[in-house]
């Protein structure tokens, strides 16, 4: 499902990644960690095309990220899922508008619309809230509202970066419980954490990055 | 969702800045109209001072009153003229007469030759150029049928110079103003897109497309563009009408019988267009400036 290939991201003099070479399977559910500015959100960035590599080769569900034209980055975010730890929601729309806003902007039909929505707010515990404003929301719901979103669209692939980050403990029990369900539907995850809590709560495979160096060797680090 | 659905959400949700950028090019269309306006006033004072071009010929004392009729049909007949009008030395002799009284004496005393006949010619606009006025001159001078030739020449040639300054003038202001609008309302709308910048973030991670995201604000800035070239043909009728009432003696005496003049029909139509242009090309310049620097 994703392949790096000696990847590097330099900004200015600084190595962000330095050759980063890793394997994901498809179905897999995986941990991006390290400490503060290991890498952990420069390389989700680069999955989703967020920012070109420096070096290297980069392929998500086949297509090569690194190379990838403006014009079809549309179809690359079309299908992978993204939940940031600040949700990025529209704050004046409803929970249903800011779910939908990804079934328009591919073109879906309002019927499918109308059916989809409620369910995936359904999947993760927001059934009838589709016309409370997002802005209204608690952080834990809000960034339930952000999954719903990142699902909708069936992606093959969800990207997390700190998605518990601003979210009590029993909120971001509730949001990696959500993350595990999709996981187990057939969605391949990569969440970036620093939480060893969460980690441990939630064992799947890790991958640690320090100073933007790979230390775990791909393909040992199972938990 | 259609994309007039989607303007209209973009409108509903942003109220605010919508009225903001709505004023904003409101405020530059009643610059440019208002300046429009001055230009169009001042044109047709200029051009009748222009049009107002005469040439007085006092015909040769050798050209015997019989000839006059025909020299008068034959500069009657050249294109340069617009008119030609005879005045014979009974009437200029009664004109000085009813002009100046005191002189009536001196008049008889000098007996019925004292005035020259002449003819008044009145020079098409197109023909009152200072140099094609003095060609004109010389062919007559050269016919050998007048005594004196007058048009004023000095005049002429100031009024032209004039007119070169003012069109120079006109032309400087109206850049600047043109380019001074372009700049507010380029910079508003930058502002307006920056606050909806979250928006524009959250569309192209999820998928959409540069012409997905940009339509909407293209559309909506059109609509700002119309809205706002309402409200300026408004304003500027009200400040037309006001103006009129407070100084129509005045202007009358100023401007001749037309009066003030407001925009003509094309200007109308120019508001209605440059606003929706103004809008909705500022919109696109902002948006695509963003989408440039987004992930």
């Amino acid at each position: 499902m994703i392949r790096l290939y000696h990847v590097v991201k330099s900004y200015g003099d600084h190595d962000a990644l330095q050759d980063v070479s890793l394997s994901i399977d498809k179905g897999e559910f995986v941990y991006v960690t390290g400490p503060s500015g290991a890498g952990k959100s420069t390389l989700l960035k680069l999955l989703y095309g967020a920012e070109r590599p420096t070096s290297g080769k980069l392929l998500v569900g086949g297509a090569d990220v690194a190379t990838i034209g403006p014009a079809r980055l549309p179809q690359l975010r079309r299908n992978v899922g993204i939940i940031f730890q600040d949700f990025k929601l529209l704050p004046r729309r409803t929970v249903g508008a800011n779910v939908a806003l990804a079934l328009e902007v591919v073109g879906a039909p309002a019927d499918q619309i109308r059916r989809r929505v409620p369910a995936v707010l359904n999947i993760v515990g927001l059934k009838g809230r589709e016309d409370a404003l997002a802005g209204e929301l608690s952080g834990g719901e809000q960034q339930r509202v952000a999954i719903a979103r990142a699902i909708v669209n069936d992606p093959a692939v969800l990207f997390a970066d700190e998605p518990t980050g601003n979210l009590d403990g029993a909120m971001a029990v509730e949001v990696m419980e959500i993350l595990q369900a999709i996981n187990l539907r057939g969605t391949t995850v990569l969440v970036a954490t620093h939480d060893v809590g969460l980690m441990d709560r939630f064992p799947h495979r890790k991958i640690r990055f320090e100073g933007g160096r790979l230390v775990t060797p791909p393909g040992r680090a199972r938990a | 969702m259609t994309t007039f659905l989607r303007t209209l959400r973009g409108i509903q949700e942003h109220t605010y800045l919508f009225a903001v950028s709505t004023g904003v090019i409101t405020a530059a269309l009643v610059l440019l109209g208002m300046f429009a306006m001055v230009s169009a006033n001042l044109t047709q004072v200029l051009g009748s001072w222009e049009r107002d071009v005469h040439v007085s010929a006092y015909l040769a004392p050798s050209i015997e009153p019989e000839a006059h009729p025909a020299l008068l049909q034959s500069l009657a007949a050249r294109p340069e003229v617009a008119e030609a009008r005879y005045v014979s030395r009974e009437d200029a002799r009664a004109w000085m007469e009813g002009k100046m009284p005191e002189l009536a004496p001196v008049l008889g005393d000098l007996g019925p030759e004292a005035l020259p006949a002449s003819v008044e010619l009145t020079l098409r606009p197109e023909h009152t150029a200072p140099a094609q006025m003095s060609v004109f001159v010389r062919g007559l001078q050269a016919s050998g049928s007048f005594s004196e030739l007058d048009y004023g020449q000095e005049w002429i040639e100031r009024v032209d110079t004039f007119l070169s300054v003012v069109d120079a003038l006109g032309l400087a202001l109206g850049l600047f103003i043109s380019v001074a609008a372009l700049f507010l309302v380029g910079n508003t709308i930058h502002l307006v897109v920056y606050a909806r910048r979250d928006e524009l973030e959250i569309m192209r991670l999820v998928g959409a497309s540069d012409r997905y995201i940009l339509t909407p604000f293209v559309v909506e800035g059109a609509a700002q563009g119309a809205l706002a070239a309402t409200l300026a043909s408004g304003l500027l009728w009200a400040a037309h009408r006001g103006v009129l009432s407070r100084l129509e003696a005045v202007l009358a005496l100023a401007l001749g019988g037309d009066g003030l003049l407001f925009l003509p029909a094309e200007g109308i139509v120019g508001l209605f267009v440059g606003g929706m242009a103004l809008g909705a090309g500022a919109s696109w310049g902002a948006v695509r400036r963003f989408l440039g620097r987004l992930p």
